[in-house]
């Protein structure tokens, strides 16, 4: 049995080093999957995983009706590899393989591109990996570069925003930085709707870099930015622009703007200025023209503001539209050195609220409105939204100034009534003629309609609030007496549309320049139309235009505005007639040619 | 653990069937080529899938380029020029017509070319406007060309036989 005992003995043996070896295995197997685990799970990951951001694309502005004005589109940074520079073969169709020299692919780029081939050639020698040859080119010339075919041309794709309507409220819109983040206006008033959120995912690839299947964990959520919907009409907007700037360049003014609100919501439909700015392209206009004036500039806006206080007169019940007072060319104040003059020389008149405002009489308006106690007067500005910001809080947005009341001087007293010693923003003078326009009713500006999200919900619509400022009664009266600008006064009259019924007031204010007044004037008018049920509201404000001194060279502006205004919104014209009202210079009634 | 010597005839009963092993075999054999195949394509499907994902990408780059050639021949500014080319001239003069009441409200006055609203040159910025309508009025003049000659309109109005397209450049 002595063999028996050395088999048992030599299998003893080789199944203890079996065991041996299956320990040691063991033990590693361990170390690996359970003591190291971690630590080698995380590095075969990083060879084999791919963490990708998936860029949130940026809402769009929309007008009115649905018209794009911002949307994001895709741009691309041509690069190059210079170390695999090589020539390019190429198969036609026939199957003929052709060898593409380097300098050939050089002139094919440089053809796209649209630069010379001498300034792409040394880019492409070197050993490094990069070298950018062209920066945000659009998707045209990114996809005619890839039909190339070119190995060692590569793209690095961003998202870009684009204005397709250019300068069409541009002002307004505002724009963003090479960044993409918002820099001005509502761009970034409303970043909260329009930025989305950018989401992350993780995949994992292959050596030959092909992702494999079902290895991709999103890891965030990707939310796109919502859909920003303005009150502005693109295409009057654009047509008010175009009247603007031509009419800036006829005046050699410093800038032009133009308001039009809708009389019963409140909308502003056009907001227009010139100079405007293109937000594709902002460092093209001037550091001061690429804001919005009609909210950041404030002025003494002059006589405009005399159809206000004619208002305040008659809802005060103060005087009504008979009353007349006698209105001299020069009228002396109740104290030393104080005197008010009107802007053209004129024998004595006897004026009736009509003819205040018909003659854009100081010293007619100053005898009327003296009789209102300027506490009560401070009151009825601060209700028109004078010295405060509009509910629209645009992007450094002016309150303009209105002093308290117990900071009046002596002058600045009766100077209010005319529409000196306090400075408004285009949009507060706007707001102030729709209360008169709206039945006596303020309401708050509106610009934004909302924020449409992906999901069908809508964020950010504006809560109105409206504050009665006249008595429905007195307003009415009001717009009647505006009406008689239009119909007989000097200016006025240019501001007159065929077929509708128009009131306005026009103004030509002084401009303060270092401790005085300066020789060149804001010229405005601001009007409503039609005069029986008014539906619109256009102000017009031209800044230092050269040698006007009157408002006559806003009329045209306001005319072509209104009168395109009407016609698109399809306001049929008038079917009555104005009330029959004393504005003559002795306050007799007039007849209407 | 014990080791038992046997007798050959045992040894024989004890030896493992062939068949056993042979189907053994035959399953892996089996189970690789089926794990190879499922493997074959599911990578067949990872690369169909890279492919389509380009195709997505291309086309979503088409989409960007026409896109943005509608958005530039739809803006204001490319209007207005191929109007003001055609020789349009806007009219201020509104005339409504109530088909309800049937009526007319307004005057009908032919626009006056000197006393047009707008400027005809473009001066609302836009440096966006890549792609133009290329009408005018020599391009619209070569389609009444082609029309006038159609015998069934005696009273010579100008009939398109197609619509002035936008051809773009």
């Amino acid at each position: 049995m002595g063999s028996q005992q050395s088999v048992n003995r030599r299998f003893g043996f080789f199944i203890l080093i079996t065991l041996g070896l299956v320990g040691l295995l063991g033990i590693r197997l361990v170390d690996f999957q359970v003591v190291q685990a971690a630590e080698i799970r995380e590095k075969s990951m990083e060879r084999r995983s791919v963490t990708q951001t998936l860029t949130a694309l940026r809402g769009e502005i929309r007008d009115n009706s649905g018209q794009i004005l911002a949307r994001t589109v895709f741009r691309y940074d041509v690069n190059v590899a210079p170390k695999n520079v090589a020539p390019v073969i190429r198969y036609s169709e026939d199957g003929t393989r052709t060898e593409i020299p380097v300098e050939q692919i050089t002139t094919e780029l440089a053809k796209l591109l649209g630069i010379p081939a001498a300034e792409i050639a040394p880019k492409l020698v070197g050993d490094s990996q990069y070298a950018n040859l062209a920066k945000r080119v659009d998707a045209e010339t990114y996809s005619a570069i890839r039909e190339l075919r070119v190995p060692w041309v590569y793209f690095d794709r961003f998202a870009d925003r684009l204005y397709p309507n250019g300068a069409v409220a541009g002002n307004l819109i505002g724009f963003v930085g090479a960044d993409g983040e918002p820099l001005a206006g509502l761009e970034r008033q409303y970043n909260t709707c329009l930025a989305g959120v950018d989401g992350q995912e993780t995949y994992e690839r292959s050596a030959e870099g092909v992702r494999i299947p079902a290895s991709s964990v999103v890891t965030q959520p990707i939310q796109d930015g919502g859909n920003l919907k303005l009150t502005i009409d693109a295409n009057l907007q654009f047509f008010a622009q175009q009247v603007l700037a031509d009419s800036v360049n006829d005046l050699s003014a410093d800038w032009a703007s133009a308001i039009v609100m809708e009389a019963k919501t409140g909308k502003i439909i056009v907001a227009a200025e010139a100079p405007s700015v293109d937000p594709n392209d902002p460092s093209a206009s001037k550091a001061q023209d690429r804001g919005s004036r009609i909210f950041q500039s404030a002025f003494e806006p002059g006589s405009v503001m005399k159809a206000l206080t004619v208002a305040m007169v008659l809802d005060t019940g103060t005087a009504d539209e008979n009353d007349k007072v006698k209105a001299p060319y020069s009228l002396k104040l109740d104290f030393p050195g104080g005197s008010v003059q009107d802007s053209f020389g004129h024998a004595t008149y006897y004026l009736t609220l009509g003819g205040v405002l018909r003659y854009s009489s100081n010293t007619a308006t100053v005898q009327f409105g003296r009789q209102i106690p300027k506490e009560v007067r401070y009151e009825y500005l601060k209700k028109f939204g004078f010295g405060k910001q509009s509910a629209l809080r645009f992007e450094g947005e002016s309150s303009g100034i209105l002093h308290p009341v117990d900071e009046w001087d002596k002058m600045t007293n009766f100077t209010t009534l005319f529409g000196q010693g306090i400075s408004v923003t285009g949009i507060q003078m706007a707001s102030a003629y729709q209360a008169i326009a709206n039945k006596g009713v303020k309401l708050d500006p509106v610009l934004v309609e909302g924020c449409l999200h992906e999901d069908g919900k809508v964020t950010m619509q504006p809560k109105q609030s409206s504050v009665r400022v006249l008595s429905e009664a007195k307003a009415k009266n009001t717009l009647e007496l505006m009406e008689k600008v239009v119909e007989f006064g000097g200016v006025g009259r240019n501001a007159a549309i065929p077929g509708y019924r128009v009131g306005g007031k026009t103004g030509t204010a002084q401009i303060q320049e270092g401790s005085g007044y300066g020789r060149r004037f804001a010229i405005s008018f601001y009007g409503v139309a039609p005069i029986e049920d008014p539906q619109y509201i256009v102000g017009v404000t031209i800044f230092r235009p050269v040698g006007e001194t009157n408002s006559m060279k806003t009329t045209p502006v306001f005319k072509a505005i209104m009168q395109q205004v009407l016609k698109h919104y399809r306001v049929p014209p008038s079917t009555t007639k104005s009330r029959d009202i004393p504005s003559g210079a002795f306050g007799e009634v007039e007849k209407r040619n | 653990m014990a080791v038992f010597m046997v007798s050959p005839n045992e040894a024989k009963r004890l030896r493992p069937k062939l068949s056993a092993g042979l189907i053994f075999v035959i399953g892996m054999i089996v189970v690789y080529l089926a794990q190879l195949g499922l493997n074959m394509v599911l990578t067949q499907d990872a690369y169909h899938l890279a492919e389509l994902k380009s195709q997505k990408r291309d086309l979503n780059t088409q989409v960007q380029i026409i896109q943005e050639e509608v958005d530039s021949l739809a803006s204001p500014q490319n209007l207005a020029d191929a109007a003001n080319r055609l020789g349009m001239v806007a009219n201020p003069a509104s005339v409504l017509l109530d088909l309800q009441k049937d009526k007319v409200y307004g005057q009908p006055k032919p626009a006056d070319p000197s006393n047009a609203p707008l400027a005809s040159a473009n001066l609302v910025a836009n440096s966006a406007l890549g792609t133009t309508s290329d009408f005018s009025e020599t391009t619209v003049a070569s389609l009444e060309t082609v029309s006038v000659e159609t015998p069934e309109n005696p009273a010579g109005e100008v009939v398109l036989t197609v619509i002035p397209a936008s051809p773009t450049r």
